[in-house]
């Protein structure tokens, strides 16, 4: 790398439609990008696709961050818990006893659940005014409503939930003393959930994972099992919110699109995919890695020295070495394997779940509301300052 | 009967459930989310989506013999 160079600020900057910056396309020119993180630190970006898939599964890529790596914001640490061990052999271990509630058949399960509640949301907004927030009417409530039905969170508790993960997530817009408290409160939450299914264990996650770790508790510990509903209920709500939101912005902004999806329902698959890679919610902080030795890139001469924080390019999806005319969203694509889930073994746990809401939310705004358009030019959506995720504030939306 | 030959390795998989999907007919999963494969000898009209589910498992747990790799396909 050059020295010379001034470091770019990351999240990159973005284009105002619900496009793709141009500039993205370029970024793999040079292999790996000096960036500077929200919290004023250094990073290094990974910029090409072949390096990206390659480096999600390089075990030289530490996920044990805490207190070596860069933050992402001067006061919060994220994922970053110096009690948890993220890396194999003992992360393998902890993911193997949560995935089993992730299979296909378990998600299949689950797929007339997120129907119903696809069902009811559509009622309500449906009888209610127009134009109407999309985020908040629909983007927000359904990924909480599942995953809440999933790990057997009461539903009084949902509101609350909500309050202190959008809190506990947001990045540089809340002063750091209040982000802590959410932090401190949604903790306290959690462990007063997991006592109350201790108590009455009833036919859901929490309750499975707290079996299978009174049975054998060397495979998951008190402590490693919240870690692990918090990291559930937090991933399994902003994500996939701002996803399928986003998601809706970028076909509906496309009217041609949104059309030819709605005569043939069968691309709903294909189009949920490449909403996904097209996706324009996502910043790579969450790929956060430290490397513990030097790492060559596929150019043979750029590496990444040892020491440094590297993020791993979702950008990389636009890389025209991997896929034909990037820039373009084509609902029909079939070589497409994009890196929104990331690769190797932190591959997302959820993503099965998380593309089959996207799928029965997609089919059901597309047949319950077809006259679905945005209510406002595409190029006027607002992005949030600040917060972990990118998409957009409000998306209003009429019929 | 076709000319392929599938396997896939239990002990790296991580669930992504992306080969069932795609082949429901080749792929399945056990008790504990792990890739089993049903079909180890599939017919070649299935070569396509083979060659993208042999590509698109994230921790490249899906071996096709009969399948030219491509670059990318084995690494890591």
């Amino acid at each position: 790398m050059s020295g010379d160079r001034c470091p770019v600020g990351y999240p990159l900057a973005w284009a105002p439609a619900p496009d793709i910056p141009e500039g993205w396309t370029t970024l793999r020119e040079q292999p790996l990008l000096e960036i500077t993180l929200p919290s004023g630190e250094p990073a290094l970006l990974v910029t090409r696709y072949k390096d990206v898939r390659r480096l999600f599964a390089d075990e030289r890529l530490s996920r044990n961050t805490f207190g070596r790596a860069s933050r992402v914001s001067a006061s919060n640490d994220l994922f970053g818990d110096p009690r948890i061990d993220n890396d194999p052999p003992r992360y393998l271990t902890e993911r193997a006893v949560v995935m089993r509630a992730f299979s296909a058949r378990r998600i299949e399960a689950l797929r007339v659940v997120v129907k119903e509640i696809v069902g009811q949301l559509l009622d309500e907004m449906a009888a209610g005014p127009q134009p109407v927030d999309l985020m908040e009417a629909f983007a927000y409530p359904l990924p909480i409503l599942v995953i809440c039905h999933m790990l057997g969170v009461p539903p009084q508790d949902r509101a609350k939930f909500r309050r202190l993960i959008d809190g506990f997530l947001s990045v540089s817009r809340l002063p750091e003393d209040e982000v802590e408290e959410c932090r401190r409160q949604y903790w306290d939450y959690l462990t007063e959930l997991i006592d109350a299914k201790r108590e009455r264990p009833g036919d859901d996650l929490i309750s499975e994972l707290i079996e299978i770790s009174r049975e054998d508790p060397t495979k998951l510990t008190d402590y490693q099992l919240q870690h692990w509903v918090k990291t559930l209920l937090i991933a399994g709500y902003v994500t996939t919110a701002s996803q399928l939101g986003t998601g809706m912005a970028v076909l509906l902004h496309r009217p041609e699109a949104a059309a030819e999806l709605k005569a043939d329902l069968s691309l709903v698959p294909s189009a949920v995919e490449e909403l996904l890679r097209y996706q324009i919610m996502g910043t790579s902080l969450g790929t956060l890695r430290y490397a513990v030795e030097d790492i060559e890139l596929l150019d043979g001469t750029t590496v990444i020295p040892k020491g440094s924080t590297v993020l791993l390019s979702q950008e990389s999806n636009m890389d025209a070495d991997e896929f034909e005319n990037p820039l373009d969203l084509d609902i029909r694509r079939t070589e497409n394997h994009h890196l929104t889930f990331g690769a190797g073994i932190h591959f997302c746990a959820g993503a099965a779940l998380a593309r089959m809401e996207l799928q029965e939310a997609t089919e059901g705004l597309l047949c319950r509301l077809p006259g679905l358009r945005l209510a406002v030019p595409g190029e006027e959506l607002k992005r949030p300052e600040g917060g972990f995720l990118a998409g957009y504030t409000e998306i209003p939306v009429s019929w | 009967m076709g000319s392929l030959r599938v396997s896939a390795e239990r002990e790296t998989c991580v669930t992504s459930s992306l080969c069932v999907y795609r082949l429901p007919q080749v792929f399945d999963q056990d008790e504990e989310g792990r890739v089993v494969v049903l079909d180890d000898r599939p017919p070649d009209t299935l070569r396509d989506e083979l060659r993208r589910a042999r590509r698109g498992c994230p921790t490249r747990s899906i071996q096709v013999e009969g399948l030219p790799s491509e670059e990318g396909d084995t690494t890591p």
